[in-house]
């Protein structure tokens, strides 16, 4: 049976043997299979981080014409005031106008954690739907309803014969499973289960008169990202359908007429593209990011090599790596020999180190959010562009660990997602953000507009220096002191 | 009731207590909790709290046991127990907190049992039950201040004359806090007094521990911190006196007279401070007098916001700025007694002109009832109108659209602020009805 005829998708542990406790080296990574023989450690000491309810806001939030109604208590989801930039800059930069995000909480309380909270969430489904007249109301499920027992499933279907919007259950409890990536099966799961179904109006809707593929965005790029590579499969006379974020509902099952559907980040999309893969027999592609020179001419190749435009492809390659490269010049002399730790999620942080070691940067640390078997291929690349071999985390946030390898390794730049940067910044070392919808990172393009940030965060990081020397990190010197990893269990590889 | 709020201008208990802990001078904070509470909470903070995120161990640095399934079915104390005594080892800490959440409550971990015993070995830890379904980011507030009260702060045998704690101010949820506290201090120490305000950068453990010492609490908040107040009167036989949030003169002045009157201190030397301090801000104040008229900058002001900021900036707007308050939203989740302290508050100002008064935290039924009035006072008169306008809207980021649809200039203050970068900006006492009028006016001459 398909994951897509259950009402919740696998969490991604189980799925995926995907882990988050891990701390070794590179070679460690690049020379074995970790999904085969690691099976997932523990910490004895953790820190708090995110849970797949944050990213899968990013994504919901985003979507036109929805309505994100939250079961759960009052707190969850409200992580969206800050991704609402993101919701604004992001509908100003496709329709040109900023405008907010639209959620909402059922705010369960100590009487619903008691008696339940359906009724609430059926009067608030009526009222939202009557208030908004929304395409899509995500009805998504924190960890309160996960625990006292409500079905959000049944609550929909219940529903959704009396509402005007298409009402999608999402699973976000957070205590389900540790790795936060589950968010985008989560969502995709609600989006295919619903959106990409065979209506007489999905029907209707026109078939492309182009070749095209399916380009997938989770929210990891923004409109910036995603306008360099619309450009480049232009070039190569394809069309591009961006989905799941800011895609308008009504046309969302367009998709399903893609010819080919392209991963952006491997780390998110294998959920949705085996669906369409089984059910409308759309091929894909799950291979390289486009961030960093080699890595999207690896993209580009691949998409081209489907269409059967190798010649064309290589034409493009040439040209816009000739140009970037030129254009690099300038900066390669501060970077030659710079040290950087990167930190992000498992493809985005090999990909761009990946990249790093292109403009010269010395690798002297990567921390992966967590490991599954898509990114195996990068850790080889990795290996092959580095001349040392350097630590390696895989954890989620964790920055105690972080601190620790920061002092070890001393890099010259640290380069780590939203609200990950502190921890470098207070030790001094320079800091460049890995990911922000407003900066552009993907493609030639992101690759040098990414550089120029590296080179102006270089010629003057005197923000971080003086900081670090007026306030410290809240870890004890003993930690200092101890292995990095001296809190992973069971983090030997065995065999 | 509806069965939902939109976009609520608060987060839950767990997180206003973290951003309390985190506010305390080298507080660690401990959640009890799933994974995914803290950075939920830093994604508030940096989207709500004029880009304040964390302090010394906030954000993604709070350590916390990060709960499975496995702990829902089996109970979480045991991984709490390692998780708590390896972050005596790994955080550098002078005073520990364990905030619980949805999860740990419901499941109905007895956190004291893992707490206590550490608390007897002389640790300098305690906890608070902060699930979030009990309540919003105020309440988080309150525990932690009720937990500092009840286990932290020994009763002190002899008060010390003129010492004084403040609460009332929520940090990070009021965007303002660090300014805003460290206002009220200002304030009080004309008058001769030493303040404990617990989670500026200038507090320190120390005092907070001889919390318990001090001559009076002031509660600087209609709403907030009463509780606290309470059980400092029990435990520690402290009296209380409440005020409205002292923004500008007016309420600045009013605000030294109740304490003065209260602490018993000399009469005619309250009134020379406040003869000064009224002297000192009319004075600072005087050359905006001309572009001030010239440019015609008096509103017609629509104020949203939460207990604290929708009466303290509606008083300042309207008996000190001279400004028309029209409509005044009051987000918070009150009851039937607080919401009448409001409206009395509301009811007195000097210009005699009494706003719309409108209790409630979602933004469209707000956004509804202030474009109604705006719309009822329309007019229509053909070419000769006369609309509530020129208008600003004073609230935060999530009425901007009203502000637009008005036509309105608009200045984010309650939370959530996030078109704003704060550090320790502030609107209390004299200075800060400046501050005010700084921002206030520069936001309407932005295109000068």
């Amino acid at each position: 049976m398909s994951n897509f005829e259950q009402k919740e998708p696998p969490r991604r542990e189980h799925r995926l043997s995907a882990c988050i406790a891990r701390g070794g080296t590179l070679a460690d990574m690049a020379n074995r299979k970790m999904k085969c023989c690691i099976p997932d450690g523990e910490r004895g000491f953790t820190q708090n981080s995110i849970c797949l309810l944050l990213p899968a806001l990013g994504m919901m939030n985003s979507i036109p014409n929805s309505v994100v109604l939250m079961h759960g208590a009052v707190g969850c989801g409200s992580s969206a005031h800050g991704g609402n930039a993101g919701v604004r800059a992001g509908n100003a930069h496709r329709w040109g106008a900023a405008k907010d995000g639209t959620w909402l909480s059922t705010a369960l309380d100590e009487t619903d954690v008691i008696c339940g909270g359906e009724d609430k969430l059926e009067k608030a489904i009526r009222e939202v739907d009557q208030r908004f007249s929304p395409l899509i109301i995500f009805v998504v499920a924190g960890c309160v309803p996960g625990i006292i027992g409500d079905d959000i499933d049944g609550v929909a279907e219940r529903l959704q014969s009396e509402v005007g919007a298409k009402l999608l259950p999402v699973h976000c409890e957070g205590f389900k499973t540790k790795i936060w990536a589950t968010a985008y099966d989560a969502v995709y799961h609600a989006l295919g289960r619903v959106m990409l179904q065979d209506t007489a109006e999905n029907l209707a809707l026109p078939k492309p008169k182009k070749p095209t593929v399916n380009l997938m965005n989770v929210s990891s790029m923004g409109r910036v990202d995603e306008v360099e590579l619309e450009r480049l499969l232009t070039a190569l006379g394809l069309d591009a359908n961006i989905f799941p974020v800011f895609a308008k509902p009504e046309k969302m099952y367009s998709m399903t007429h893609a010819d080919l559907s392209i991963s952006t980040c491997p780390t998110h999309d294998d959920y949705l593209l085996t669906y369409l893969k089984e059910k409308y027999n759309i091929p894909y592609i799950i291979k390289h990011m486009p961030i960093g020179i080699g890595n999207t001419s690896e993209w580009l190749r691949s998409v081209a090599e489907f269409f059967g435009l190798q010649t064309q492809v290589e034409e493009l390659i040439a040209s816009e790596e000739a140009e970037l490269k030129k254009a690099l010049e300038e900066f390669k002399p501060l970077f030659t020999g710079k040290k950087v730790f990167v930190s992000a999620g498992e493809f985005r942080a090999l990909s761009t180190a990946i990249l790093l070691a292109e403009l010269g940067f010395e690798v002297v640390a990567v921390r992966s959010y967590h490991h599954d078997e898509f990114a195996d291929e990068e850790y080889d690349k990795l290996a092959k562009i580095t001349v040392k071999d350097f630590p390696l985390s895989i954890a989620n946030c964790q920055p105690f660990e972080e601190a620790n390898l920061i002092r070890r390794v001393k890099p010259d730049i640290f380069l780590g997602h939203m609200n990950g940067n502190a921890t470098a910044a207070k030790l001094g070392v320079a800091t460049a953000v890995i990911y922000n919808v407003g900066l552009q990172f993907v493609g030639y393009q992101g690759a040098y507009q990414l550089a120029r940030r590296l080179h102006r965060q270089l010629t003057n990081p005197n923000f971080n220096q003086n900081i670090s020397k007026w306030v410290n990190l809240p870890y004890s010197q003993e930690w200092y002191e101890s292995d990095p990893f001296a809190y992973i269990k069971n983090g030997e590889v065995e065999g | 009731m509806s069965s939902f709020i939109e976009r609520p201008r608060f987060t839950c208990a767990l997180g206003g207590a973290m951003a309390t802990v985190t506010a305390l001078p080298r507080a660690i904070p401990i959640l009890h909790a799933p994974s995914g509470c803290a950075g939920n909470h830093a994604w508030t903070q940096a989207g709500g709290s004029g880009l304040q995120v964390g302090g010394y161990c906030g954000g993604l640095s709070i350590p916390g046991s990060n709960i499975q399934e496995n702990e829902v079915v089996f109970g979480g104390i045991e991984r709490l127990e390692e998780q708590v005594n390896n972050t005596l080892k790994v955080m550098d800490g002078d005073l520990y907190v364990v905030l619980t959440s949805c999860v740990t409550d419901i499941i109905g971990d007895d956190v004291a049992s893992v707490v206590r015993p550490l608390r007897e070995q002389g640790i300098d830890i305690i906890h608070a039950e902060t699930g979030g379904f009990k309540g919003n980011s105020y309440l988080g507030y309150e525990l932690v201040l009720e937990s500092l009260l009840a286990t932290y702060i020994p009763k002190a045998e002899t008060k010390k004359k003129g010492y004084v704690n403040v609460w009332g101010i929520a940090p990070s949820f009021d965007v303002f806090w660090r300014g805003n506290l460290a206002g009220i201090r200002i304030l009080l120490e004309k008058l001769g007094l030493t303040v404990n305000t617990f989670f500026t950068v200038d507090d320190s453990l120390e005092g907070i521990r001889s919390a318990g010492a001090a001559e009076f609490n002031i509660v600087v908040s209609d709403i907030l911190g009463h509780k606290a107040a309470e059980i400092s009167r029990e435990v520690h036989g402290i009296p209380y006196v409440v005020s409205t949030l002292p923004i500008g003169p007016s309420a600045s002045t009013d605000f030294l007279r109740t304490v003065g009157g209260e602490l018993g201190l000399e009469q005619a030397f309250v009134e020379e401070v406040i003869t000064q301090e009224n002297r000192r801000y009319y004075q600072l104040l005087e050359p905006l007098t001309d572009c001030f008229n010239d440019m015609d900058l008096q509103r017609y002001v629509a104020v949203i916001g939460d207990a604290n900021y929708a009466v303290a900036l509606t008083r300042f707007l309207g008996n000190d700025l001279g400004w028309l308050p029209e409509t005044v939203a009051i987000t918070d989740v009150l009851d039937e007694e607080e919401q009448s302290t409001i409206v009395a508050s509301l009811s007195s100002l000097t210009s005699g002109i009494t706003p719309k008064i409108i209790f409630n935290g979602d933004s469209t039924v707000i956004a509804g009832q202030v474009k109604e009035h705006w719309t009822s006072h329309q007019g229509k008169n053909g070419k000769y109108n006369n609309p509530l306008t020129p208008a600003f809207v004073i609230g935060s980021s999530l009425d901007r659209p009203l502000a637009l649809e008005l036509g309105a200039a608009h200045l984010s203050v309650s939370f959530p602020v996030a078109n704003r970068a704060v550090i320790d900006r502030g609107y209390t006492g004299y200075s800060g009805g400046l501050r005010l009028i700084e921002d206030l006016i520069s936001t309407i001459i932005i295109n000068r």
